[in-house]
């Protein structure tokens, strides 16, 4: 049971409180996401997990052992990193080989892992080459592979995919995903991209400005973000948030609504708006569109459209769909009725 | 017609052989007097010999105090560019990896070396090496020799060092690496450009040198080259043909160590690390 626990974790790097005091638990073979803005504390958070960095204060469990003062060796876990960080003088095989060389294993045993990780990540016919000779896919398979055979506890990945372009980060998404099943080892994966989190994460770890903002599965997320910030940053396109009296309500900091949940009529409506930009991307379309009194508002709607830019149209939002967000950003229950529509 | 591409690669070649003469016409000129006799080195110092004579490198090659002076030479010169190399790159990888405290006080300690002229040291340096007693042994020249080339080869190694990224450290420590092995596993083995480059030029220096070992050795058993010339002079007042001869013997081994170690000096040897 590789269960990763944070208690009370504070990070200072001199003066800087980078991290003010996290609590969070990563379950048994969960793939956990931690996403958030750039500079919030994501790395920061999985060096600490891998002992590269020590907390301030706090303990790190894994496997029900604290380890907070434990070498990264001894913690039973691996790391994939941003840049690969391939040994640039050794072969693909050594450098899958070197972890275990250092664990002392017998060479029979080496020998088939290694086989094994590259047969798993078809790195089978690219064993004798050297780093440089590889593309970037493959380098990021040869550090998975390095982190693979050392049968770690739990996986830690920082952002493994943003050096590949973006049809390969497509690809790998689908491979790792895969190497979660066949594996089922605990992994920890670092991206500020939240399409990343969404498709691969059963719990996503929203973080900001070192503080957790919500921890839960993809779609609880998406359905009822807790905070004014998860809800603009889940989803893409990005949800509207429009000030409160657009509902009616001055007691409130905004009202959220997804681009999905607003109709869009010619004749009647609750908001007045003119098309903006469109854009076609087959599937569905979406639109961008300027309120009479609110500002940018996005919409997306199903299929084609005849839209054009410069037509005018009303918006009415689907009522079940909307979020409300106090003065501090957190959500609130929606009690009172909507008031009338404007015609 | 004639491009400009064309004309500017005949300029730059033209301005690359007139450099390349003002080191290659001394060679030559050293190499081809040791054919000649004194009486036609006076005449003409850069001509073709008239008779080419071979008596004057036949007697310098056939003397055993030659190849004496030529191995005393070269393992002196051996001794202080593997131990420069080890401690100056032991050292600036402390340096580059480690921050403790007093690390930039100790770090510009050392670059003064860099301004500490030659010249001045050496009646101290003589005095300490006597009270010591290695007076008379190699370690008497190969320690100060040492000591001297450190100051450049850290400053160099610590900026070759703290440019090996540092996500590989990381990674080979999750991998269960830890720093001394680091240095000898990665450190080293991707520095080899640098090394090579720090090698060379502490090879050729004490190779070169004249200074120190005339004021540490004494006994003609544990003379280096430069010492053993001015035997020769000595013996042979005016014989400049001689002389010429014995420097270009002597200039081969410090060639064929620049040219071994020449290929090792190419840069992108990290290539692959990281990014893509
Ligand atoms: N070694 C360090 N020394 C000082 N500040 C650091 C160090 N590492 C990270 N930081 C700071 O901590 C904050 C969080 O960094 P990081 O965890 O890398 O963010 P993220 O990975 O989410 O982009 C940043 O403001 C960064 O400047
Ligand atoms: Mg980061």
């Amino acid at each position: 049971m590789a269960d990763v626990h944070l208690r009370h974790i504070n990070k200072c790097f001199g003066a800087v409180e980078v991290i003010p005091d996290i609590e969070l638990e990563i379950p048994h073979g969960s793939f956990t996401v931690l996403v958030g803005p750039s500079g919030c504390g994501k790395s920061t958070l999985l060096r600490m997990i891998a002992g590269l960095e020590k907390p301030t204060s706090g303990t790190i469990e894994i496997d029900g052992d604290d380890v907070t003062n434990f070498e990264p060796s001894a913690r039973g876990i691996s790391m994939v990193f941003q840049s690969y960080a391939l040994y640039p003088h050794m072969t693909v095989a050594q450098n899958i080989d070197f972890g275990l060389r250092l664990m002392k294993m017998p060479a029979a045993e080496r020998e088939e892992r290694v086989k094994d990780a590259a047969k798993r990540l078809h790195l089978e016919q690219l064993l004798d080459r050297k780093p440089s000779e590889l593309s970037g896919g493959q380098r990021q398979r040869v550090a998975i592979g390095r982190s693979i055979v050392r049968n770690p506890k739990v996986f830690l990945f920082d952002e493994p995919l943003s050096n590949l372009d973006a049809a390969l980060r497509t690809q790998m998404r689908v491979e790792l995903a895969e190497l979660h099943q066949s594996i089922g080892a605990t992994m920890v994966y670092v991206t500020h991209d939240q399409v990343e989190a969404m498709t691969l994460a059963d719990q996503i770890v929203v973080m900001n400005g070192g503080r957790i903002e919500q921890v839960g599965p993809p779609m609880e997320l998406y359905d009822n973000p807790q905070t004014e910030f998860v809800a603009s940053f889940i989803g893409s396109p990005k949800m509207n948030l429009l000030p409160g009296k657009a509902i009616g309500r001055d007691d409130i900091k905004s009202v959220g609504i997804r681009p999905e949940h607003l109709e869009t009529h010619l004749e009647t409506g609750k908001w007045a708006a003119r098309v903006g930009v469109i854009e076609n991307l087959g599937s569905d379309t979406v639109v961008y569109m300027e309120t009479d009194d609110f500002g940018h508002v996005t919409v997306r709607l199903p299929g084609h459209h005849p839209l054009r830019t410069g037509d005018r149209v009303f918006l009415t939002p689907d009522e079940k769909h909307l979020h409300l967000f106090g003065m501090d950003g957190r959500k609130i229950l929606a009690k009172e009725p909507l008031s009338a529509p404007a015609t | 017609m004639i491009s400009k591409v064309f004309l500017r690669n005949l300029l730059r070649v033209t301005v690359l052989c007139i450099i390349a003469s003002f080191v290659i016409a001394p060679l030559l000129a050293t190499a081809l007097g040791g054919f000649k006799t004194n009486a036609e080195i006076r005449t003409s110092a850069f001509g073709l010999p008239e008779t080419w004579n071979f008596e004057f490198y036949n007697a310098i090659v056939s003397d055993p105090a030659f190849w004496r002076y030529l191995g005393n030479s070269l393992l002196i010169s051996i001794a202080a560019v593997i131990l420069t190399l080890l401690v100056g790159a032991a050292a600036a990888y402390v340096f580059a990896q480690i921050r403790f405290f007093g690390s930039r006080m100790l770090f510009s300690y050392l670059l003064l070396g860099l301004m500490f002229p030659f010249a001045t040291a050496i009646l101290p340096l003589f005095i300490q090496v006597r009270d010591i007693g290695l007076l008379d042994s190699y370690w008497s020249v190969i320690l100060p020799q040492t000591a001297f080339g450190l100051s450049l080869a850290i400053l160099l190694f610590r900026t070759f060092f703290e440019q090996l990224p540092r996500e590989l450290f990381e990674a080979a420590y999750v991998d269960g690496c830890g720093y001394i092995r680091f240095f000898w596993r990665f450190t080293l083995p991707l520095s080899t450009p640098i090394l090579a480059t720090v090698g060379v030029f502490v090879f050729v220096q004490s190779w070169n040198n004249f200074l120190l070992p005339l004021v540490m050795l004494n006994s003609r058993e544990a003379f280096t080259w430069p010492l053993g010339m001015m035997q020769f002079r000595g013996e042979f007042v005016t014989e400049w043909n001689r002389t010429l001869a014995f420097v270009t013997l002597t200039i081969m081994p410090a060639i064929v160590f620049f040219l071994a170690a020449q290929k090792y000096i190419v840069a992108g040897l990290t290539g692959g690390a990281v990014k893509g």
